[in-house]
C-alpha cells in the first residue's frame, strides 16, 4: 500500500525502498508463520488464538491482522511456502534429476509429507477447509490459482522430461492434473494412516506410482 | 476415503487378483500347449514342452517377485527343492535368491527414517544408496559406522507384515498350496505363517544373531554378524559386514575338490551341532544366506528364521543315524508319532514301511559301518531324489508334524547346498565329532520370544 511519502519520491529511488519494505514484510510473514506453526504443533490448530500468535511474534494483534486477516490466509501462505520450498528443494537435488519418474514423483510427495509432518493437525484442518466451495483455499478458487499453476507447471515440466526420455507417452497437461489429484489423495490417506511410522503410506505411494508408470509405459494410456 | 483404502496395494483383494492372474497365465499356457499338442504332430513335442515350461517359470518368477512377501519365500523354497522341479524352473527361480525388485534409494531412505527416526546419513558416516543384495522382505545396503566399521543395513519393505497377513488369509482359502505341493495341511501353513511373521521382526532376528553368534563361537570357521543395536529396529537391522563369495561366485572360481569337501564337512558339522548341541537351527538354508571363501571359511547371514527345537528333534535325528528306531515295536510307534504327528497308520506294516524308507535315506547320508563306505558323495542326485521321495510320500499321506516343517526345510536346504558344492564328506566322522561335543557343557537356551 503506497504511503504519502513514497508518492513524493522520484520513481528511481522508490524502487529499492519498496523492495526492502517488501522484504521486511516477507520476513515478518515468515516469523508469524513460524510462530504459528510452532504453536499449532504444540497446542493444536483450534486451540491456538491470534492473541498468542501475535504475542509470540512480538507484534500487536492489529499488525497481525494486517498480514493475515484470517487463519485461512495463514493457511494459504503456508501452502504457498510449502510448494515453493518443495520446488526449490527438488531442483537442488542433483541425484534426483537422474532418477526414474516413479522415484522423482515419490520423492516430491514424500518430501512434502516430511515437511508438513510436524503440523499434521493443521494440515487436516486445511484439508477440511479446502473441501468447502466457499473457502478461498478450495483448489478451484481464484485465490489458489497462482499456486495451482506454479505447481502444475512444475509437474508438467517434470513429466515432459520423462516423455523425452521415453519413460512415458505424451499426455499433454492432463498428466499434471492427474498427479495433483493423486497427491491430494495421498495426503488424505496419510492423514488417516495409523500405521507405525506411517509406513502404509510409503507402501501405497510406492506401489501406486510404480503401477501407474508401468501402465503408462505399456501403452495403457490411449486416447 | 473408502476408495483410497480399497485401492491399497496390500489389500487382500489386490493380491488375490494378482494371484488369480498368475493362475490364469499358467493355466492358460498349459491349455495352449494341450491345444498345440492336438493340432501339431509329435516331432517337436519335447522342444515345445521345454519352451512352455520356461515361459511358465519366468512368469511365476515375475509374479512372485512382484508380490514380495511369503509368495516370494515360496519361490525360494521351491528353488531349493531342485529335485522337485524341471531344470528350467530351477534356473528361473534361483534368480529370486539374491535379486528381487527393490526399493529405490528415496524409498529406502524414507523407510529407514520412518522406522529409526533419522536418515541413514545422520546415523552412518557413509551409506550406499543402492542395495547390494535383496532380502525377501527387503534389501541390504552397505554402510560405514561413525567409528569406521563396515556394516550391512537391512531395510524392510514398508508394510510387509500387513502384506504377509493378507497373503495368508488368501493362502488358507486359495488352492495355491494344494496346487504347489499336492497336499499342505493347515497346521503346516500355520507354522509357516508364524515363521514368516517372526521374520518380519528384525529385533527378533537381532536376538537370534546374538544367540547363534555366541553358540557357534565353538566353531572357529563360521562367521555370524554382530548386531549394532543402536541402529536396529523391528524394520531396520544393522549388523557387521560378512565377507565372502556367494555360492555362485564361489563355484565359478572352480574351487579345488578339497576345499569343497572341507566346506561340505563344515556345513554338515554346523547343522548337526545346531540340532544336537544348541537345539536351535538356522532354518532358512537357501544358498544366498551363505558366503564362502577359498580357505573354507563360512559366513552366515539372514537369521530371520531361526527355529528352537525340543530335544525330540535331536533324538529323532539320532535314532535314524544310529538306526535305533528298529529297537522294538514301542520305539517304532514313538518315532512315527514324533515324525509325523498324531495321525497313525492303521496298519503297522505301513508305518514300518515308511520308517524304513526314511531310514534308507539316512543310510545313504550316514552309511552304516558294515558297508565300509565312509565318504558320501553329495554330488550324487540319488540322495536328494530319495529325500524328495520321502517328502512326497509323507505329503501324499498327509503326514507331517508341524514342528518338522522348518527342520525339514533346513535339512533339505543343507543337502541341496552340499549337492551344489559337489562335496564328498565323511559323514560318520563328522557325526562322531558332534557326539563328542555333546558331552561338553550344554549351551544356554534361546531366550523366550518377545511377543
Amino acid at each position: 500500500m503506497p504511503t504519502r511519502t513514497s508518492q513524493h519520491r522520484p520513481a528511481s529511488s522508490s524502487r529499492p525502498t519498496s523492495g526492502r519494505r517488501q522484504q521486511n514484510k516477507q520476513k515478518t510473514k515468515q516469523v508469524i508463520l513460524k510462530v504459528a506453526l510452532d504453536l499449532f504443533s504444540r497446542k493444536g490448530f483450534y486451540r491456538t488464538t491470534t492473541k498468542e500468535i501475535s504475542r509470540k511474534a512480538g507484534i500487536a494483534e492489529g499488525t497481525l491482522f494486517n498480514y493475515f486477516r484470517t487463519k485461512e490466509d495463514l493457511a494459504m501462505y503456508f501452502m504457498e511456502d510449502q510448494i515453493a520450498g518443495l520446488i526449490a528443494w527438488f531442483q537442488g537435488e542433483k541425484p534426483l534429476q537422474r532418477a526414474s519418474l516413479a522415484e522423482q514423483l515419490f520423492a516430491i510427495i514424500h518430501r512434502h509429507l516430511e515437511r508438513v509432518g510436524p503440523y499434521e493437525e493443521f494440515v487436516g484442518a486445511v484439508y477440511l477447509r479446502m473441501l468447502q466451495p466457499v473457502s478461498k483455499l478450495n483448489p478451484l478458487s481464484l485465490d489458489t490459482q497462482a499456486l495451482s499453476l506454479r505447481y502444475l507447471r512444475f509437474i508438467r515440466d517434470l513429466l515432459a522430461v520423462a516423455e523425452e526420455r521415453e519413460e512415458i507417452p505424451h499426455m499433454g497437461d492432463i498428466g499434471a492434473y492427474i498427479f495433483a489429484l493423486f497427491h491430494m489423495a495421498i495426503i488424505t490417506y496419510w492423514l488417516y494412516d495409523q500405521s507405525k511410522g506411517k509406513e502404509n503410506t510409503l507402501a501405497l505411494l510406492d506401489r501406486s506410482l510404480k503401477v501407474a508408470v508401468s501402465i503408462l509405459r505399456k501403452g495403457g494410456w490411449n486416447w | 476415503m473408502e476408495l483410497v483404502k480399497n485401492s491399497h496395494p496390500n489389500g487382500a483383494i489386490g493380491r488375490g487378483m494378482r494371484m488369480g492372474r498368475l493362475g490364469l497365465h499358467v493355466v492358460g499356457s498349459y491349455l495352449g500347449y494341450q491345444l498345440q499338442n492336438l493340432l501339431l504332430g509329435s516331432e517337436s513335442r519335447e522342444e515345445r514342452h521345454t519352451k512352455l515350461r520356461r515361459n511358465v517359470s519366468r512368469r511365476v518368477r515375475e509374479e512372485l517377485a512382484e508380490l514380495k512377501g511369503p509368495l516370494m519365500k515360496f519361490g525360494q523354497i521351491l528353488s531349493m527343492q531342485t529335485q522337485m522341479l524341471p531344470d528350467e524352473s530351477i534356473e528361473e527361480l534361483s534368480n529370486l535368491q539374491m535379486r528381487a525388485p527393490g526399493m529405490h534409494p528415496t524409498l529406502a531412505r524414507a523407510q529407514f527414517k520412518s522406522s529409526l527416526g533419522r536418515y541413514p546419513e545422520e546415523v552412518f558416516r557413509e551409506f550406499e544408496a543402492e542395495p547390494f543384495a535383496a532380502a525377501s522382505l527387503g534389501q541390504v545396503h552397505r554402510a560405514m559406522t561413525r567409528s569406521g566399521e563396515k556394516v550391512a543395513v537391512k531395510i524392510q519393505y514398508p508394510a510387509i507384515r500387513t502384506a504377509i497377513e493378507n497373503d495368508f488369509k488368501l493362502l488358507r482359502t486359495a488352492t495355491l498350496p494344494g496346487r504347489m505341493t499336492g497336499h499342505l495341511p493347515v497346521s503346516i501353513l500355520k507354522e509357516v505363517q508364524r515363521g514368516f511373521l517372526e521374520e518380519t521382526d528384525y529385533i527378533n532376528e537381532g536376538r537370534n544373531i546374538d544367540f547363534l553368534r555366541e553358540a557357534l563361537a565353538d566353531l572357529p570357521y563360521v562367521t555370524a554378524p554382530k548386531v549394532y543395536w543402536d541402529a536396529t529396529t523391528d524394520r531396520v537391522l544393522t549388523m557387521s559386514y560378512v565377507d565372502g563369495l556367494t555360492i555362485r561366485d564361489f563355484l565359478s572360481r572352480r574351487p579345488p575338490q578339497e576345499v569343497r569337501n572341507l566346506i561340505g564337512q563344515r556345513l554338515l558339522e554346523m547343522f548337526l551341532f545346531q540340532i544336537h548341541c544348541v537345539h536351535v537351527v538356522h532354518a532358512d538354508p537357501h544358498p544366498g544366506n551363505y558366503f564362502f571363501n577359498l580357505e573354507g571359511h563360512i559366513g552366515m547371514v539372514d537369521f530371520g528364521c531361526v527355529k528352537k527345537y525340543s530335544a525330540d528333534v535331536s533324538e529323532l535325528s539320532r535314532c535314524f543315524i544310529d538306526r535305533s528306531w528298529t529297537n522294538g515295536e514301542k520305539q517304532v510307534q514313538r518315532i512315527s508319532r514324533l515324525l509325523w504327528g498324531t495321525p497313525q497308520f492303521s496298519r503297522r506294516a505301513k508305518t514300518r514301511e515308511m520308517l524304513r524308507s526314511v531310514s534308507e535315506f539316512y543310510d545313504m547320508v550316514y552309511p552304516p559301518p558294515e558297508t565300509r563306505r565312509s565318504v558320501v558323495d553329495f554330488a550324487d542326485p540319488a540322495l536328494l531324489g530319495a529325500l524328495t521321495r520321502n517328502f512326497q510320500e509323507a505329503v501324499r499321506n498327509k503326514l507331517c508334524n508341524a514342528e518338522f516343517a522348518f527342520s525339514s526345510r533346513a535339512e533339505l536346504g543343507l543337502y541341496n547346498l552340499l549337492h551344489q558344492l559337489r562335496s564328498r564328506v565323511d559323514t560318520r566322522r563328522v557325526w562322531s565329532g558332534v557326539v563328542e561335543r555333546l558331552s561338553e557343557t550344554p549351551i544356554e537356551p534361546l531366550p523366550a520370544q518377545r511377543r
